[in-house]
């Protein structure tokens, strides 16, 4: 039974930044209703930005959130204003704009290599003043890194929430994502939203890469695994809604931690798949989905 | 010379070369990238049934290829079942398991399919990476299966030369080809487009869209799963990772997107200008510069949907139409 626990809550923080990774993947899918395939790669740029980072200057890991965060908002808001924008407006009669997918499709392979060019293929890892430190709790052991993950995780999404429905801005992002043509007509650039959505979506994936790099490698490929997690989160919690993709990450970092207990790592993957697959077919809106975004 | 007689032609031609080119290239390493050439090309025609026809954008493919290679290379290992016969069977089993998929899926929006598609063919590869048999057929998990050498034998479905691989895909991707002509003209070709379009403006005409789709997709997955076996054959040896991976689902996916989503001539223009370019980037600067050449793949493939969203096709349609009708028109004056 202890052990149980102890794999409940370690699933929960680490659910919790799966969530995290997954948000900026269903903020932008939610406003523009485009999946973002390179999502995983920004990750791993804002994971080796921070690697750098704390590499080269000694700083404090967490002092990387001031830092990784703009950068990637900058990536992120010229990415869809110079590839993306574009493509989008040819197809501005489609109903679906699937042509965008595989333009992130090409920056995720782009991204991704270059990375392996620049870094080779081998696994890194930061030795910072908190990697591997813990307190105990009774019985049980909570692991520094993941906690601050955990904490940093909550704050980004309810910070998120805040922003879009106390702000001006945030009521755009929202009105754009609702009805496009609508917001348009009552004075919302549409592309400086999109350019926004995507920054803010991106400079997530930096917080991201920022707080799982204390405990975690990187390498350039790291985004996959964290990508397709992304996707069957934000599919799970309903395409984009921000607590529906926390309590999706949740839930993924629950079964992957206690299922885990029980047998061989890689058939709790197995499990993942077979949720999710039950879950698009039971209910396709995921949790908290709009009907007619399906 | 009419334009009818000019399109003849060209396309006699074109069989021609295709036909003869083994007998000019001797060389098994410009063998093997043409016969992998073909294959794509073949996968993509297939792909095209449901990607491009029925306007939704399945990228887990990979999981039809890896029944028609699973299920052929089982029965010839364990039971003897010439490759040929285990072709046809795996080519129902992945249609089964199309259908099955697709019943579900085709209510959803293109996002949403394409997620779904993806989870299902990495749901698949983790399933097979962990089974080691299934009663008595051996999968041999992550290790994959290997087919033992036979020797020259076509009924055993394996040649110690290149040229026979070369004729059978070539037989198989021109088969694949007039099939979609034919579809492309027929009732169902309408249907499926229309559907694809505008669903629900074609449902209201009353058109049975889920239906068509469905047909189309248990074409696309049969189709697809024959060239698993032909893979299977091909390599000898072949494994989940391999063979299952993202890397292939997407490469289909691409090769028709550059090429012409929905066209017939898509898949084989984008493979033509996909395959050789992956092929060479990889042999001359993959040693060099691990990743080069994915980043250059990465870039063409942005650079052709900024430029060329429909894909390849379209501009090389026009410039063909210009040559066509200045030739005619000389024709028409002598």
């Amino acid at each position: 039974m202890t052990a149980v626990i102890q794999a409940v809550i370690n699933g929960t923080m680490m659910g919790a930044m799966y969530g995290l990774t997954a948000l900026g993947l269903t903020l932008i899918f939610g406003v523009m209703k485009v999946v973002n395939f390179a999502h995983g790669s920004l990750l791993m740029v804002g994971m080796f930005t921070a690697y750098w980072l704390i590499k080269l200057t000694g700083i404090h890991p967490y002092l990387s959130l001031l830092v990784v965060p703009p950068l990637l908002f900058f990536f992120g808001y010229y990415m869809q204003n110079l590839l993306i924008k574009p493509v989008f407006k040819a197809e501005q009669q489609v109903r679906e704009p699937l042509t965008v997918i595989i333009v992130t499709t090409g920056v995720w392979y782009v991204l991704d290599n270059l990375a392996l060019m620049l870094f080779g293929a081998e696994y890194r890892t930061v030795k910072t003043s908190i990697t591997g430190t813990s307190f105990s709790m009774g019985e049980f052991i909570v692991s520094i890194p993941k906690l601050s993950g955990f904490v940093v995780s909550v704050a980004t999404a309810v910070g998120l929430w805040l922003f879009m429905v106390k702000t001006r801005t945030g009521k755009a992002l929202q009105a754009t994502s609702l009805d496009r043509e609508a917001a348009n007509l009552m004075g919302i650039d549409q592309y400086r939203i999109y350019n926004l959505a995507f920054g803010i979506g991106t400079a997530i994936a930096g917080i991201a890469g920022c707080v799982i790099m204390p405990f975690y490698y990187v390498y350039p490929s790291v985004g996959v695994v964290f990508d397709i997690r992304a996707f069957i989160i934000v599919v799970l919690g309903g395409l984009g809604s921000i607590h529906g993709a926390m309590l999706g990450g949740v839930i993924i970092g629950l079964i992957e931690s206690v299922f885990s207990q029980f047998m061989p790592s890689t058939w709790t993957e197995a499990i993942i798949y077979a949720v999710f697959l039950v879950i698009l077919f039971v209910k396709p809106s995921g949790f908290f989905g709009k009907k007619q975004d399906w | 010379m009419s334009r009818k007689q000019l399109d003849m032609t060209l396309l006699g031609l074109g069989l021609a070369v295709s036909f003869a080119l083994p007998l000019v290239i001797k060389s098994p390493t410009y063998l093997q990238i043409l016969i992998l050439l073909f294959f794509y090309a073949y996968l993509t025609t297939a792909w095209n049934l449901v990607g491009g026809f029925a306007g939704v954008l399945p990228m887990g493919h990979a999981v039809f290829v890896g029944i028609g290679a699973y299920t052929s290379t089982i029965l010839s290992n364990q039971y003897g079942i010439s490759p040929w016969i285990g072709m046809l069977a795996g080519g129902v089993l992945a249609a089964l398991v199309g259908v099955l998929i697709g019943k579900p899926t085709f209510r959803m929006r293109g996002a949403y399919f394409a997620l779904c598609t993806i989870a299902f063919a990495e749901g698949f590869r983790v399933m097979i990476e962990n089974i080691d048999s299934i009663g008595p057929l051996k999968l041999n998990g992550p290790r994959g299966l290997l087919i033992p050498l036979k020797g020259d034998s076509f009924w055993n479905y394996q040649f110690m030369h290149k040229e026979p691989y070369y004729y059978i895909i070539l037989v198989m991707l021109l088969l694949v080809l007039a099939l979609t002509w034919f579809i492309s003209r027929s009732r169902m070709g309408y249907y499926l487009a229309a559907g694809g379009e505008e669903p629900e403006a074609a449902q209201a005409l009353g058109i049975n869209v889920a239906r068509y789709k469905l047909v189309a997709m248990a074409m696309s997955c049969f189709l697809t799963a024959l060239a698993g076996t032909f893979y299977a054959q091909l390599m000898l040896y072949f494994y989940p990772k391999g063979l299952l991976g993202l890397d292939l689902s997407f490469e289909i996916a691409f090769i028709a997107l550059i090429g012409g989503r929905g066209t017939i001539a898509g898949p084989v223009i984008g493979a033509l200008a996909l395959r050789p370019l992956n092929e060479f980037t990889r042999i001359y600067l993959g040693s060099q510069l691990p990743g080069l050449h994915l980043v250059i793949f990465g870039t063409i493939l942005i650079l052709v949907m900024l430029y060329q969203p429909k894909g390849l096709t379209a501009p090389l349609a026009r410039i063909y139409d210009k040559f066509a009708s200045r030739i005619t028109r000389q024709g028409g004056a002598q």
